[in-house]
């Protein structure tokens, strides 16, 4: 049996492991574009704050492909798959062939439309390199502009903040992460980040930068402008699969997947950010490109492919992320719309500044916004993942001291 | 393997497990001089109310696989096949809350800790009190508790105990006079139970 892995992130990572634990003689082999061993992507953020080096960053050893009996091919990008066929193509060389392949790409970062987007010190945060480059013109940076309120356009913010740069913030709605928690919470964030030094400009966005060879000033499309010499571009991930024949897989925004992580094509699996499965707060495909989902269709894919038929629940939108003096955990759905099946139950704490916000559908929970009391947070991730009915009051959940033994006898 | 063993139902809730933990987490493993270190050690375990404000003492369950090593970014959580334990290494903690975001427990807390390096907060939860067992003590949580709601043993011997318990009780004709003593509230588990099963009734 030949397993092909494109993709050496971690969804890839985890289903070759699992593959390797299931089947101890099957053939492995792994395709990636970065060369460095397998590493943390969401932790690339703190090599740019300065809190860790960048040689915290590898998630294994060296040896790892060696240990795991896996032949990696790596700085390479696959060009093309042949469904029938059943091999990848990587440029000109020979096709490798494969009898089950995970397609675990990933996604890449969202490009921006703005003119001039090509001057020197207009970065993405997606990548170690990334991340290298930044940090070699940090030192001739005194203004920073970032692109986008989500999680990167933070971390980004946060990392700069920390080394004494000025920062502005451009986000076209009207607070911070407004794609992961409400009103409430993004003021509060706000807040917070504005009394740290951060400039925040909202419903702005960029029309053209200008400079000498490295940006210089970004005009704004409310026909202002603003100088910067770094500019950081967070807008969010496209899932990489420009290589993947759309007449013989379906595609999506991202890879269409049922509950073996099996796409439409025989033998063929996708994983992690490329994959879009169904949600399980929504009830409808969504690519949720997040770490701990990419794992667990990693593992799922990889069971399914060493042929030990295992289905997966579906995935669910979650995120934690520590700013400053405010920790801020989401899930599923924050924002639900005006609809009598939904029902929101809200906690202001003014003491402990904390805010809790759960979001019900019916007896169900299905979404949850937590700020500054985080601790219980697996609990309500686990209600909403396993879809059990909650049978006691939602403000009893709020309660201080809420354990998981409120919920069952 | 012996193991803690979460009895819920006989909690009363007078939290000396917490103290205890603490302390068998502390610098000085000595309750008054445990008081006066920085950090001030916290317990691994927390008893809290239940459905019916019953005691709960609400601790690790070194699950396999487990969740929060699965999502743990920097690889800093592990599993110690010898120990059955999962364990997290302070060192690598980059106290980023993944793993509370994915235990479905809630057990995990974050803080500075005297196994830590000084000044860094990390996540810090049960460790099955390896370095007691080391030393042949059982865990500290286990040996202070006064109504056995833990207990320290073979897994398949609880379960077999408790399931025989459960069925005699459920099953018909049995008063609550035969309850196994000290099981107050076992009372309102069955009670339940019988309801769900539709037990007892016409």
């Amino acid at each position: 049996m030949k397993h092909v892995i494109i993709g050496n992130g971690i969804a890839g990572i985890s289903a070759a492991e699992t593959i390797r634990s299931m089947t101890p003689d099957a053939d492995i082999v792994m395709i990636g574009d970065e060369t460095a061993p397998p590493y943390c992507r969401p932790m690339i953020s703190m090599v740019l704050e300065g809190s860790i080096t960048g040689e915290r960053l590898p998630i294994r050893d060296a040896d790892f492909y060696e240990r795991a009996g896996i032949s990696p091919v790596l700085s390479h990008r696959v060009s093309a798959i042949d469904v029938e066929g059943k091999s990848v193509r990587i440029g000109g060389e020979r096709p490798i062939p494969f009898d089950r392949l995970l397609l675990a790409t990933g996604a890449d970062p969202r490009p921006i439309r703005a003119e001039n987007r090509h001057l020197g010190n207009i970065f993405f945060m997606r990548t170690q390199e990334h991340v290298r480059g930044m940090l070699q013109a940090l030192p001739q940076v005194r203004r920073a502009l970032i692109l986008g309120g989500g999680l990167v356009g933070f971390k980004a913010a946060y990392g700069l903040l920390r080394r004494g740069v000025e920062v502005t913030m451009l986000i076209r709605s009207g607070y911070p992460l407004s794609q992961q928690v409400d009103s409430h919470a993004g003021r509060m964030i706000l807040k917070e980040l504005v009394s740290r030094g951060l400039e925040v400009r909202v419903e702005t966005d960029v029309a053209a930068f200008d400079g000498n060879g490295a940006v210089r000033r970004a005009h704004l499309s409310d026909g202002t402008e603003i100088p910067c010499d770094m500019v950081v571009v967070g807008k969010g991930v496209l899932p990489a699969l420009s290589f993947v024949p759309r007449d013989k897989i379906a595609v999506d925004l991202g890879i269409l997947v049922d509950e073996q992580l099996r796409t439409t094509a025989p033998d063929i699996y996708a994983a992690g950010d490329v994959a879009e499965s169904m949600d399980i707060a929504r009830n409808s495909r969504w690519v949720n490109a997040i770490w701990p989902e990419a794992v667990a269709q990693g593992r799922i894919a990889g069971m399914n492919m060493a042929g030990r038929t295992v289905a997966y629940k579906g995935s669910l939108s979650r995120n934690v992320i520590r700013i400053f003096g405010l920790d801020v955990m989401t899930a599923g759905i924050v924002n639900p719309p005006e609809d009598d099946r939904y029902k929101i139950v809200s906690a202001i704490d003014r003491r402990r500044r904390s805010y809790r916000k759960l979001v019900f559908h019916e007896d169900r929970l299905v979404g949850m916004t937590l700020v500054n009391d985080i601790e219980q947070g697996g609990v309500l991730v686990a209600l909403i993942q396993g879809c059990i009915a909650v049978r006691i009051p939602g403000e009893k959940m709020l309660a201080p001291g809420f354990n998981c033994r409120r919920l069952f006898i | 393997m012996k193991k803690v063993i979460v009895h819920p139902e006989r909690c009363v809730g007078c939290m000396q497990c917490m103290p205890a933990c603490a302390t068998a987490h502390s610098r000085s493993r000595n309750l008054f001089a445990a008081i006066l270190e920085s950090p001030v050690p916290k317990p691994r375990i927390h008893v809290g109310a239940g459905l019916y404000q019953e005691g709960f003492p609400n601790r690790c369950r070194h699950c396999d696989p487990a969740p929060c090593l699965l999502a743990c970014l920097p690889g800093a959580i592990f599993r110690d096949e010898e120990l059955d334990t999962v364990l997290i290494d302070p060192d690598k903690c980059i106290n980023c809350a993944s793993c509370a975001m994915a235990c479905p427990f809630g057990v995990i807390r974050y803080h500075e800790d005297c196994h830590a390096p000084p000044g860094k907060v990390v996540a810090v939860k049960c460790d099955n009190c390896f370095e007691r067992q080391e030393q042949g003590l059982i865990p500290a949580c286990v040996e202070v508790c006064k109504v056995n709601a833990l207990t320290f043993e073979e897994p398949g011997e609880a379960l077999k105990r408790k399931t025989d318990e459960v069925a005699r009780s459920v099953s018909l004709g049995v008063s609550q006079a035969e309850l196994p003593a000290g099981f107050a509230r076992f009372a309102l588990l069955i009670g339940h139970k019988r309801k769900e099963l539709h037990v007892g009734r016409p």
